[in-house]
Formats: C-alpha cells, sequence, structure tokens
C-alpha cells in the first residue's frame, strides 16, 4: 500500500536454525562433565563450537544451507563424530511432528543458557554464558519462537518437514523414517518469513540506527559514478593515441555466476532459497549491483534475470529489485527493458526505499526523490549514447534538485553533466548547446564546449567539497585531471592583449588532481564506512565459512592446533568498500594514461602493473582487459612481437568474454605494426581492412575505431610510397616536423618530441653532410630521453642516425674512433633483429659492412654483409613466413 | 444463431447441469441469458421452468439435440449436442458430497465422493479440493505476509490435481467440465498455451460454461491469439467473441456483436452493461446513463458494474443521483469493492478527499486487484498532492494491467506536476499507445512539450494535430496549434487553423476570448494579405465585442479604408 513499510530488520526463525539450537543443545548439554557424552576429546568439541560459531554468525546471511549441506559440513568437521551427530540431528528433526514437539524443544534449549549471573557457576557445568555470540543467538531464536503466532509454529512444522525431506530425497545413505504419511503440503516448499515478529535486539536496533543515519546519504545506492569515470579513463585511451576503444557488447552468454549463485537450486519452486530478512535480501541485491557493474555485459543476464524475477514474485513489496532488473538491462543494452525497470522502481520507491529510507524526514513525504529519477535517467543515456535525451534529463534533474533543495543530488548531476560533456565531445554536442534552455547554456553561449566543462567541473567540484562527499570529490578530481591531460591550457576570458597566452598542458596540474583525488579516498571511513555494514557483509560469512572448512582445517585433525585463528574467521571481506577501490584503481589506470602520453613509458607501465595486481578484485573487467592491453603493448615496442604475443595469448585466456573485440583490436593493431616493419605490404592492408570491419561491427558505426583503421591505413599506403621513392623531398617535410615539434612541446609530450627531433636530424642529414654537425647535435639533444623512455624502434633509428652523422661529418675519422659507431650501430642491429624491422636493420649491417671495410676487418664485414643480405631477402620476400603469421593472426 | 427456443432449451439443460457441478456463476449467467430471451407464456410458466433440478423426467423432456436450429445468413452455427448424464440417479455420496460442497465444507465433499468413479463425482471431488486449496492460499497469504509483501502463497492442491486431470485426458475419460478444472489449474502454473488448448476443447464440447470462455478470455491478450483459436461456431462463440474484443478494447467490434446478440436476448442485463461499458469506453456518456438507469429499474439490487455507473455519474456531476446509487448499493451488499468504490466517488465529488481514499482503500482490501481502484485512488491522491503516493498507487494499476492508459496518463500527469515534464513524456507516451484516438492524451503530450522548460514547439504541433484528428471535444487543439504557428512565424499555417477553430466556434455557438482572438489575428492577417473584404467582415464582428479588441478593430477598418480609397481617389483624380 502507498508508502507504508514495515520495520526493517527481522529475525525469523528458519528450520536451518531449528538445526543450528539441536546442535548447541549437543554442545552445551545440560549438567554434564566437563567433556560431554559424544565427545572424544576436548579439542573435539571446540570444534563443534566454533562450527557452531561460524555457523551463527552466516546466519544472516541471505542464504541458508540445506540439510544435506549443513550434514556435509558436519562429517569435515565430526571425523568420528560425524555420524553420531548428524543421525541424533536428522532423528531430532524427523521427530518433531507436531507444535507441541517444538514447544518442548526450545523450552528445553531455554535450560542452557546460564541465568544473569554466572558467577555461581558449578566447575565442570557446560553453561552458555547469554551474553557470548552463541547465547545471543539462541536468545534470539527463543525469542523469535515466543513471538510465533500459532499459524507461525504451523508454518515452521510443514517448513521443518520439507526441510527434512530434500535431504532424504538428495542424500540417500541417511535413513530417515519415512514421512510418507505428511500430506501434500509438503509437497510444496512453504516460505516462512514473518517478520513484523521481530524487532527487538540490540544489535539489529544499532543497525537500523545506522541504516537511518546513511539513509540521509541517499544518493549513493543509486549513482554509479565510479562506473562512468572508468568509463572515462577509457575514453582518454581513445583520444589520446586512439588505438584502442570501449567495445561492449560482445561476450554474451558466458557462464560466469556470481558466487552464491550456485547456491541457488531453485527450478520451479524454490527449494533452494529462503528468503531471509528484508535486511539480507537488500545486501545480496547491493551485492549483485556491484557484480553488474563490475562485469558489465558478461554478467549472465537471463539467470540473473530469473532469479530476481523469483524475488519479485515472493517479495513484491521489494522494489529494489526493480533497480537490479535496471541494471542488469542497461549492461546488456536492452534499452526497453531499462527504461521501463528504472521508472517502475522510481514510481514505486519514490527513490527512496528499503534502507534508504529516510522515513523521518519531511520532504521526502512531499516531494519523494524523483530528482535522482532523473539523475538515473540521464546516467542511462548516456551509457546507451542518447546524449541528447540525456542532456535534457540531466537538465531536469538539476531543476528538480534545486527545487527540492536535494544539493547531493545536484552535485552528482552536475558530475554527470560533466560526464557527459566530455565524452560527447565537440562535433555532436554543438546542437545541444545551441538550445537555450540548458544549465549549460547560462554560464554563457560564448564559450566554447569545452570551456563550459572546465567551468562546469570546477563548479561541481567546488560543490562537491562543500558538501564533504568524499568519493564526489575524488572522482571530480580525476575529471579534472583527465581535462587537465588533454586540453591545452588558455585563460578562460581573455581581456585584451595583456592577457598571458602561454599555451600548455599542465602535467603538474594533472599529477595533483591525481595525487588529491586518491588522497582523499584515504579518508572514506568518515564518508560512507557504514555504507558496508549491511547484508552484503554478512553473505561473505558464508563463503568464508565454506573456504576454511574445506581446504584448511577441518579435514586434518592435526592442524586444529592453532586454534581459531585457523578458522580465519577473521578473514572477512576487506573493509574498503569497493567503490574506493574502483576509485584508486581509476587514478592508477589514468596516470598510466598521463604517463603514456607525458612520454614516460616504464613509469606507465609501472602505474598499469598496479592497477592489474591490486586493483583487480574491485575493477570492472573491461578496464582490467584495458591495463591488460597496455601492458602488452609496452612489451610489443620494448621486448618485440614475440613475447608480446605470447603474453596476449594468456591475457585471451583470462579475458574471454569480457572485452573481446578490446583484445582483438590489440591483436590486429600488432599485426599492423609488425607487417609495416617487415614490409609485408599486402598483410598489412588486409588487418587494415580487418579493423575497418570491427569499427562498424553490427552494433553501430565505432567512429573513433574508423578513424583508427584509416590512420593505419594512410601509414600503409605512405609505407608503400616511400618504397618507391625512397628518400622524397627533404625540404618539404620540414615544415610538418617543426609544427609537430612545437606541438609537442605545448602539449608536454616529451617523448613524441624527442621523436620528432630525431626526424628533424634525419631531415637534416639527408640534405647534405655540411649539415651532419647540427643534426648530431639535435640527436645529442634528444638522445637522453629517446634511451630513458623510447620504445626499439626509436632506438634503434637514434642509433643509425647518430652513426651515419658521425660518417658524413668530414671531420670524423672511422679508422680513428671506429667503436663510437660500431658500437650504437650494434645495438640498432640487434634491437631492429627483436622487433622484425627488415628495412632499417638492413640499413644499419650495410653501414656496418661499410666500416668493417674500412677498418680492413674482412670477417666482420662478411658476416655484418650476410645479415644485410638476410634482411634485404626477407623484405623482399614476405611470403617465406606468411603462414606463419597468418597463423598467429588467425588464432 | 440457433432460433431463440433452441437457445432456450439448451440454456436450460446447461443450468440444470451447471448446478449439478456447483459451477453456480456460470449457472447463474446462463440464467441470466435464459431470461433474457423473449419469453414464451404459453408453454412455460417461469415457476416451472427455473431453479428445478434433480428430475430425471423433466431433464429427459428437454433433452435437446433434435431440436432444428435455423442458422442465420453468413454464418453457419453448429449445434453441440448437449453431452448425456452418465448416472441419471445421482448417488447417495454424491448427494452428501453436495450437501457438503454447498455448506462450503470442500474438503468434506471431497472426502465424501474419494471413492466414486462416475464423471461428475470426479469432476465434483477435484473442484472441491481445488476450492479447498483456494481457500487455505488466501488464508496463507495472509498468515504469512512479511514485510516485503505475501510471500508465495501457493494453492497445494494444484500439483496432484494436474497430475490426475492430465491423466484423464490423455485416458480420454475426461468431460468438458473436467477439461475445464484442467484449464484453470494450468493457466494458473504458468503453462498458457497448453491451458488455451485445453480450454478450447472444454468449450468446443460444452459450449455453455461461460466461465471456461472466461478463462479463456483472460487468456487472449492480443488479437492473434484470439485469431487463431480452433473454436465451432456456436452462438456462445458470439458472447465470447463480443467480451474478448471489449477486453483488447476493440470497442466497436464488440458493440456491434452485443446488438446484434440483443436480437435473441433482447432482455439480457448482462447484454445491455456489457453495451454499457463499451458505450463508455466510447465516452458515450448520456447513452450509458441511460441504459443503466433501466438496468436499475428492472434489476434494483445490481452491483455488478455499478462502479461504471457511479464514474459516469461523476463525470456529470449528479451529486443527488450518485448519492442516491451510493445509499442504494450501500444497503445491497456494502462489502463488496464496487460499492466501496461508489462510495469513494461520491466523497470524491463531494471534495472530501481523504474519506473517498479511505473507501478506495477498502474496495482493495476486498480485491487487491481491483483495477478502477487503484487509479480512483491514484486521482484522489493527486488532489491531495501527495504526489508520491499518487505515483505509487497508478504504478500498481499498471501493474495489473499493462494496458490501462488512464493510470498511465496518471503516472505522466503526477510527473508533469512535479515539474518533469521530459520523465513525464515517457508515460504520456505509454498512454497515447495504448489509445491512440483519445485526443486528450494527445493533448496532454503536446502541453508537456510546451513546457517552458522543454519548449519542443515542432513536437507539440505534432502532438495537438493528432488531438484535432482525433474527436477533440473541448477544442483545445486547433487553437493551440493556431497559436503555435503563429508564434513560431508560419502565419499562413496559423490563420488556416484559427479559421478552423472559428468555424468550430460557430457550429458549437461558443464565445469567449478563443473567439476574439481568432477574429482579431485573422482580421490583421487578412489585412496583411490584402484580402480587405474578408478582414472588414472580421473586423466587423469584432465591433460586437467590448474592451481593447474593439479599438483596435476600428483603427484596422479605418488603416484598410484609407488604404482602399487611396486608389479609388487616384481613380476619381485621373478620369479616363
Amino acid at each position: 500500500m502507498a508508502g507504508s513499510l514495515k520495520p526493517v530488520g527481522a529475525f525469523a526463525i528458519t528450520p536451518h536454525k531449528v538445526s543450528v539450537c539441536i546442535l548447541l543443545q549437543i554442545y552445551a548439554p545440560p549438567a554434564q562433565a566437563s567433556v560431554p557424552f559424544p565427545f572424544s576429546s576436548v579439542s573435539q568439541h571446540n570444534r563443534l563450537g566454533l562450527f557452531l560459531l561460524a555457523l551463527t554468525k552466516s546466519c544472516d546471511d541471505i542464504l541458508e544451507p540445506q540439510l544435506d549441506e549443513l550434514i556435509n559440513q558436519l562429517k569435515e568437521i565430526g571425523g568420528l563424530l560425524n555420524h553420531w551427530l548428524s543421525e541424533h540431528l536428522t532423528r531430532k528433526l524427523s521427530a518433531l511432528s507436531s507444535p507441541d514437539d517444538l514447544f518442548n524443544l526450545f523450552s528445553s534449549l531455554r535450560s542452557i543458557l546460564g541465568g544473569p549471573e554466572t558467577s555461581i557457576l558449578e566447575d565442570d557445568q557446560i553453561i552458555l554464558d547469554p551474553n557470548s555470540h552463541l547465547g545471543m543467538f539462541l536468545r534470539r531464536c527463543l525469542l523469535a519462537f515466543n513471538l510465533l503466532s500459532f499459524e507461525g509454529v504451523c508454518h515452521l512444522l510443514t517448513n521443518i518437514g520439507t526441510y527434512c525431506k530434500e535431504a532424504v530425497s538428495s542424500c540417500p545413505p541417511y535413513d530417515l523414517p519415512d514421512e510418507d504419511d505428511s500430506n501434500n503440503d509438503l509437497e510444496e516448499l512453504l516460505e516462512y518469513e514473518d517478520m513484523d515478529l521481530e524487532s527487538f535486539v540490540f544489535r539489529k536496533v544499532a543497525e537500523e540506527a545506522e541504516a537511518r543515519k546513511r539513509a540521509r546519504e541517499s544518493a549513493t545506492f543509486h549513482t554509479h559514478t565510479p562506473r562512468s569515470l572508468l568509463g572515462l579513463v577509457e575514453d582518454i585511451q581513445v583520444s589520446a593515441d586512439s588505438k584502442y576503444k570501449n567495445c561492449d557488447g560482445i561476450g554474451q552468454g558466458s557462464e560466469f555466476l556470481g558466487p552464491s549463485h550456485d547456491t541457488f537450486r531453485g527450478d520451479d519452486h524454490n527449494s533452494g532459497l529462503f528468503l531471509r530478512t528484508n535486511w539480507q535480501v537488500q545486501g545480496y541485491l547491493r551485492e549483485q549491483a556491484d557484480l553488474i557493474e563490475k562485469h558489465g555485459s558478461s554478467f549472465p543476464l537471463n539467470a540473473f534475470e530469473s532469479i530476481l524475477k523469483q524475488l519479485q514474485k515472493l517479495a513484491p513489496e521489494l522494489h529494489r529489485v526493480h533497480y537490479l532488473r535496471y541494471l542488469n538491462n542497461l549492461y546488456h543494452d536492452d534499452y526497453p527493458a531499462a527504461l521501463e525497470n528504472l521508472h517502475c522502481y522510481f514510481d514505486y520507491s519514490a527513490g527512496a526505499e528499503g534502507i534508504d529510507a529516510p522515513s523521518s524526514s519531511s520532504s521526502f513525504i512531499s516531494y519523494g526523490n524523483y530528482e535522482i529519477a532523473l539523475l538515473c535517467l540521464g546516467m542511462m543515456h548516456c551509457y546507451l549514447g542518447h546524449p541528447k535525451q540525456s542532456l535534457e534529463v540531466l537538465t531536469e534533474a538539476v531543476r528538480a534538485s534545486q527545487q527540492h533543495n536535494n544539493d547531493t543530488c545536484l552535485a552528482y548531476t552536475l558530475t554527470s553533466i560533466c560526464n557527459l560533456l566530455s565524452e560527447i565531445g565537440i562535433s555532436n554536442a554543438t546542437g545541444i548547446i545551441a538550445s537555450s534552455y540548458s544549465p549549460v547554456t547560462s554560464i554563457g553561449t560564448s564559450l566554447s564546449i569545452q570551456q563550459q566543462l572546465l567551468v562546469l567541473l570546477r563548479r561541481s567540484l567546488k560543490r562537491a567539497e562543500s558538501l564533504k562527499l568524499t568519493r564526489l570529490v575524488a572522482s571530480n578530481r580525476l575529471a579534472m585531471a583527465k581535462f587537465d591531460l588533454t586540453h591545452v591550457k588558455r585563460p578562460l576570458l581573455s581581456f585584451g592583449p595583456k592577457a598571458s597566452t602561454k599555451l600548455r598542458t599542465c602535467p603538474i596540474d594533472v599529477c595533483k588532481e591525481l595525487r588529491l583525488s586518491s588522497y582523499l579516498l584515504s579518508e572514506f571511513g568518515s564518508d560512507g564506512a557504514s555504507l558496508t555494514i549491511d547484508g552484503a557483509f554478512s553473505t561473505a560469512w558464508l563463503k568464508n565459512l565454506q573456504k576454511p572448512m574445506a581446504s584448511s582445517v577441518l579435514s586434518q585433525e592435526n592442524r586444529s592446533e592453532n586454534g581459531s585463528d585457523a578458522f580465519q574467521f577473521g578473514s572477512q571481506p576487506s573493509s574498503i568498500p569497493g567503490y574506493v577501490l574502483q576509485l584508486a584503481g581509476a587514478s592508477y589506470l589514468l596516470r598510466a594514461t598521463a604517463w603514456e602520453l607525458f612520454g614516460s613509458a616504464p613509469v606507465a607501465r609501472l602505474n598499469a602493473l598496479v592497477y592489474a595486481t591490486c586493483f583487480a578484485d574491485g575493477s570492472s573487467s573491461a578496464d582490467l582487459a584495458l591495463a591488460y592491453v597496455k601492458l602488452i603493448q609496452h612489451l610489443a615496442v620494448y621486448k618485440g612481437y614475440k613475447e608480446a604475443f605470447s603474453a596476449m595469448k594468456l591475457a585471451e585466456e583470462k579475458f574471454l568474454s569480457v572485452s573481446k573485440s578490446r583484445m582483438q583490436l590489440l591483436k590486429l593493431q600488432l599485426l599492423h605494426e609488425r607487417a609495416l616493419h617487415r614490409g609485408h605490404l599486402k598483410l598489412a592492408q588486409q588487418v587494415c581492412d580487418e579493423i575497418g570491419v570491427l569499427a562498424s561491427s553490427v552494433t553501430g558505426v565505432d567512429l573513433e575505431l574508423k578513424t583508427e583503421a584509416s590512420l593505419r591505413h594512410a601509414r600503409t599506403l605512405l609505407a608503400a610510397k616511400q618504397f618507391s621513392q625512397k628518400s622524397g623531398n627533404a625540404v618539404l617535410g620540414l615544415p610538418y616536423v617543426l609544427a609537430s615539434l612545437s606541438f609537442c612541446q605545448s602539449f608536454n609530450l616529451d617523448l613524441l618530441e624527442a621523436s620528432a627531433t630525431l626526424t628533424l636530424a634525419e631531415l637534416w642529414l639527408s640534405l647534405g653532410s655540411n649539415h651532419a654537425k647540427r643534426a648530431k647535435a639535435l640527436i645529442h639533444r634528444a638522445l637522453p630521453m629517446i634511451l630513458g623512455h623510447g620504445g626499439l624502434e626509436l632506438r634503434a633509428r637514434a642509433f643509425i642516425a647518430e652513426a651515419k652523422c658521425y660518417l658524413s661529418d668530414p671531420n670524423f675519422s672511422v679508422l680513428e674512433d671506429s667503436e663510437v659507431v660500431l658500437d650504437s650501430l650494434r645495438q640498432a642491429s640487434e634491437e631492429l633483429e627483436v622487433l622484425e624491422y627488415h628495412e632499417l636493420a638492413a640499413e644499419a649491417f650495410y653501414l656496418m659492412a661499410l666500416i668493417f671495410d674500412r677498418l680492413g676487418q674482412l670477417e666482420e664485414r662478411e658476416s655484418a654483409a650476410s645479415s644485410f643480405k638476410d634482411h634485404v631477402i626477407a623484405l623482399e620476400n614476405p611470403k617465406d613466413d606468411e603462414g606463419l603469421l597468418l597463423d598467429s593472426y588467425s588464432t | 444463431m440457433g432460433s431463440k427456443e433452441s437457445c432456450r432449451t439448451e440454456l436450460r439443460t446447461a443450468i440444470r447441469q451447471l448446478n449439478d457441478r456447483c459451477l453456480y456463476s456460470a449457472s447463474k449467467w446462463a440464467a441470466e441469458q435464459l431470461v433474457g430471451i423473449e419469453q414464451d407464456p404459453a408453454k412455460f410458466t417461469p415457476s416451472h421452468t427455473r431453479f428445478q433440478r434433480g428430475s430425471s423426467s423433466i431433464r429427459r423432456r428437454f433433452r435437446t439435440n433434435e431440436l432444428p436450429s435455423t442458422p442465420t445468413a453468413g454464418v453457419s452455427y453448429i449445434t453441440t449436442p448437449v453431452p448425456e448424464e452418465d448416472d441419471l440417479v445421482d448417488s447417495d455420496c454424491y448427494l452428501l458430497a453436495k450437501s457438503y460442497f454447498d455448506c462450503r465444507e470442500y474438503r468434506r465433499a471431497a472426502h465424501a465422493l474419494r471413492d466414486q468413479t462416475g464423471k461428475k463425482s470426479v469432476f465434483l471431488r477435484c473442484y472441491a479440493l481445488y476450492l479447498a486449496g483456494e481457500k487455505r492460499k488466501e488464508e496463507e497469504m495472509i498468515e504469512l505476509e512479511g514485510p516485503l509483501g505475501k510471500s508465495d502463497a501457493v494453492n497445494h492442491e494444484l500439483v496432484s490435481l494436474e497430475r490426475e486431470l492430465s491423466t484423464y485426458r490423455k485416458n480420454g475419460t475426461i468431460d468438458p467440465f473436467g477439461l475445464y478444472l484442467y484449464g484453470v489449474i494450468l493457466k494458473e502454473k504458468g503453462r498458457e498455451d497448453l491451458a488455451r488448448t485445453v480450454l478450447v476443447e472444454s468449450v468446443n464440447s460444452y459450449p455453455w460454461n461461460w466461465n471456461a470462455w472466461s478463462e479463456l478470455q483472460s487468456l487472449c491478450t492480443t488479437i492473434d491469439i484470439l485469431n487463431n483459436l480452433n473454436l465451432k461456431n456456436h452462438w456462445m462463440k458470439d458472447f465470447f467473441l463480443a467480451s474478448a474484443h471489449q477486453g483488447l478494447r476493440m470497442y466497436s467490434e464488440s458493440l456491434s456483436k452485443y446488438e446484434y446478440l440483443q436480437g435473441t436476448f433482447p432482455f439480457s442485463n448482462y447484454i445491455q452493461a456489457q453495451i454499457a461499458k463499451a458505450q463508455y469506453s466510447l465516452r458515450e456518456f448520456e447513452q450509458v446513463e441511460v441504459i443503466f438507469e433501466e438496468l436499475l429499474r428492472n434489476d434494483p439490487h445490481r452491483v455488478e458494474d455499478m462502479d461504471m455507473y457511479s464514474n459516469v455519474l461523476y463525470a456529470k456531476e449528479s451529486f443527488s443521483s450518485l448519492s442516491y446509487l451510493a445509499h442504494r448499493v450501500f444497503l445491497t451488499d456494502k462489502y463488496r469493492p464496487e460499492s466501496c468504490c461508489i462510495i469513494g466517488n461520491y466523497y470524491s465529488l463531494k471534495g472530501q478527499h481523504e474519506k473517498s481514499v479511505v473507501y478506495f482503500r477498502r474496495a482493495l482490501k476486498l480485491n487487491k486487484n481491483y483495477l478502477s481502484a487503484w487509479t480512483l485512488m491514484g486521482h484522489e491522491y493527486v488532489e491531495m498532492k501527495n504526489i508520491p503516493a499518487a505515483i505509487d498507487a497508478y504504478r500498481r494499476a499498471v501493474d495489473i494491467d499493462p494496458c490501462d492508459y488512464r493510470a498511465w496518463y496518471g503516472l505522466g500527469q503526477a510527473y508533469e506536476m512535479m515539474c518533469m515534464p521530459f520523465y513525464a513524456l515517457y508515460y504520456f507516451r505509454k498512454s497515447v499507445y495504448l489509445q491512440p484516438n483519445d485526443s486528450r492524451l494527445w493533448i496532454a503530450m503536446a502541453q508537456c512539450y510546451e513546457t517552458e522548460q522543454l519548449h519542443m514547439l515542432e513536437e507539440a504541433i505534432k502532438c495537438y494535430r493528432r488531438a484535432a484528428n482525433c474527436n477533440d471535444r473541448e477544442a483545445i487543439a486547433l487553437h493551440q496549434l493556431a497559436k503555435l504557428h503563429n508564434e513560431l512565424g508560419r502565419t499562413e499555417e496559423a490563420a488556416f487553423y484559427y479559421k478552423r477553430d472559428l468555424e468550430r466556434m460557430e457550429a458549437e455557438e461558443r464565445e469567449g476570448p478563443n473567439m476574439v482572438e481568432a477574429l482579431l489575428f485573422l482580421a490583421t492577417y487578412c489585412k496583411a494579405q490584402k484580402r480587405f473584404e474578408e478582414a472588414e467582415v472580421y473586423c466587423t464582428r469584432l465591433l460586437d465585442y467590448t474592451g481593447p479588441e474593439k479599438e483596435t478593430a476600428k483603427s484596422l477598418l479605418r488603416g484598410m479604408r484609407a488604404a482602399q480609397s487611396l486608389p479609388s481617389m487616384d481613380v476619381e483624380h485621373f478620369p479616363p
């Protein structure tokens, strides 16, 4: 019914809990000796205690184990006792045939609890401290049972019957008394969930208080900012060196399932799914939401959809299911379904539901949080590539949040607009900006879109800072860094000629923003530490319970001496929330990109490596794939193609379905480069065409990719041209090189600048020997940069050019100083051989042969000459290992 | 159509057979149609024909397979033989079970029939078990309701019943009633295709069970499904088709079918109510009112469909009739969802929205899936400015029936009130898609586009054009079209629409500011176009009004005369 929600936390008694209670009774039988009956040693007894502790801790999980699972777990702990324990348990359970049996069971349970004054205790007696974890659990169970209505008891009884029966059917070895006298009611599983009855226990109360506290931060659940920011990082890639493109959408239908799914067994009737408290379900959903955002399109659409449908049937008032369905559909690019579910979710919950519900806040009652709906809708359109709609909606969101004084939402909305602007770029934004109603234009129509973006970024950063939204600040800083990276800074409004006209990008700014961003994240505790205290946290208990059980301890007697540490009960999931990891990771990925641009390949590699190793858990697989791609490219440039291809094979296995297209693209790029180096122009052309095909896939034309394809095409043609007329008119090339030099300087692209300098030197050199000195000076200037950060090809080129300079310098005598030249030529030839760059390698060997000839070292001359011949032959007959190439290409 | 006589005899037998199987609502329906046929007082007095059962001599007398039926032109109807009863004398166990059943002791009834093998007994046993399961399910639903809504309480009998009935069907020992029950169970288990097949089998072999037809109708969600049903041409099929067309919002088809049926069943209240329903959907309120008045005269204690009547009275703002109706249904049965809805409507009309919500809530408590109550409650919340609650209520209506365009429209309106026009468009689009011929929806959408936040005038014009092409009673669309075109500087289009608007206002004899605006624009426009005569006409008409327009008209006239007289003066100056 409209707007009414029942209390949040609840502790319902279920058959599994009854089982645990029975085991507790075995663990602490009333009035017994120090080692009670079935146990043979203290350690055995303790082990059961630890097992029970784990069980009770995991009882806040969404899924409860079935009886046969519980028995299997018992088997691992029990050793000799296992038979006795499981038999006792099943006997006890199946003996419960009337409500009175249940009443008796629970009243007998009461006796194992100690009184409030536990000081008067007999030495040997095992009594549970009522304030211990186990004692608390027992008390909660007792209380929940006492609060049950008679109908509730009947349902519990029916459920226990089903619980036993399923165990019987799934594990025949355990003989149970025949239950066939039970009527048809047991055929179908009954969910029992009477949640009104409990809202008592302190912890829950505390949790609820926390939830309410958190509710003030109501926008948290709905925003997928971190994800879209990661998307930004990818886009930098594209605009900067136009090599990669975000390629979601492929890789459907993998078998991947979220870790906890396998516990679901529900087919037509949902036997495995014991619905738990609202709290736990919400936690489960939150966890799944993270998973969806992390895995994107590789998340199993239909499997999860059916789970959600089931959940919706079981709990029609749990509207967050709609949100999950929206997310699921969104990441599978199902526009109509996503839209439908989004609207549905916000219609029902008004953007505030369940644990997020600010029930006390009065503004909600009158308005709802519909601006969040707009924000989500805007991000959805942005994600699906409808910039125009997205901007419309976000504009409306700005208005709505201003109207309802929702500053948080406003901050998030501004950030989303920034994302949108930076994503759609200049070309197609003009149409949108032209319309006069957008908030963007209110800044001033005279500004270009990039300037508007900067203003907006500054604004939203300021707003986020003043509102103390730590992660928004962090992500804004990242966006800022990205902006600084890609844009030349210029005074926003220049007044007259006196204004500074220094046009440069500022690496320092970029670094500053990046640092600030991750620095802020270390303070996440103040922002959202309470976020993790929810059901998602407790689901982890189940996993952790199963992990150590199976592997380390329980199977081996001798290891249990380690005590409770061995159980790794403390191995809870790290307390750092996923979004912090994501943001921190994003900053590293961005750093890698920045360094790549500014020209330090090793540092770029370092950052990519950090990302791949440290943030692999928290990041989306698409981003992880990107990091791998970077590392492989680095390998190709520094270690040659062989290593790169072998690394790629590994990566391909790892990202089988996730970002297949990205890997494919990388492969094509590498093949193209290699083909160019080897002079296999035909193959290069073929690969180019392949890239072109990749660009215009079924899902839509990818413009960036298309550009790259044509660029590579041009490069191929250029290479062909170079062959026909070996050296063009050098003078003609000069202006281009100079222009590129100044461009590089203004953008601080050091490595590119070095390579431009090298080209310049080469040009000078080709103009005649009298320019050799100038060329040499240029090369020496660039050499530190090239040797420090340059790739193999660049270094080799530098070496050869340097050698040529010496050789053509009339003041230089080969006989006196041969090692200077030979050394660099040797290095160059080695590097080029790794690179399989036949053309340049042949040149190097030719020069070497000439020098050896002059020096009179005939043997060396011959070997250099034969190497030269090899390379020339390889260059002229590309056929000989084409098969191998195509082979690796087709894999 | 079979002859009236054959219909009558068929129905009489059917009523008894349905009663024997405790299918009471189907038998009620059949009986209503029976008295809907023109009575033949010479042969049977009503007391003689009605409510006799168990007497095999009478039953034999009315076995009607040999009666000839005269097919009407065009459609050839088939006669379905009325099935023989397998046991002419009911067993004692059956009689006991039926008594239990009539006292609503379903499990006892089933138990009493546990060893019976006759088809009738088997059906009654299965039906009793099914109802017992349903009853338990309802109880459990309340017992198990948690904070996240109801748990999935299920009818525990379904599985075993399905197994049993499918065996019977395989063996060929199932009768049409068994098939009907099997179809219901299959539908509840979500196996709709098989359910449809089974129900078609049922109605083809025994067409007089209206329950089976309505179950079948609920499974026909698209016109394609309906057309692909392999149904025999029995006259009951016409009832079905009429109802199914109505369900698919094909009102005129439905209406013509009902009118055709009225030829045979001229006194059927059911048909009358259905016609009213279709007319209501076509917004012919006057006719609906007439029909309902007559219905109430014939059947003063009728509660069914009266909520629709109250809607009409609400729309016509007839306070006293509505209160009279509310009082009457209240005395008849106050715990019917329809009654609560009528009272809610009354309070809403009185402007007491809180009270109105209370009654709608009560209606929903009685029937959670009562569509119109959700929508009406949404309207009330909108009146009370509790938009989130209104949205929630509308959304529930939409989830019950995704084709309810009123609720979609309500959602759109609610969001528009929240100043979220772009967001609201989604909902208006949905409603317009479902009801493309309703001008109100198009106008609402156009107004959304027109808001200053969106200011998408081209789109607004498109919507208004659609609205103008539909039956736009309030005549908003033409005026808006003219205004928007004028705003965009397209004077020619603007003049066209102003003219049409003017013609319409003249035809409907309406006056008002729109008239003045149209006249003023046309006068100016014609003057600019140098069509002085026309302009003069408009100006003189403007002179009838008071206010600044009158002065404008005067000055326009003066200007025109000056312009006209100038060339004529030239002529005077230079005579030929």
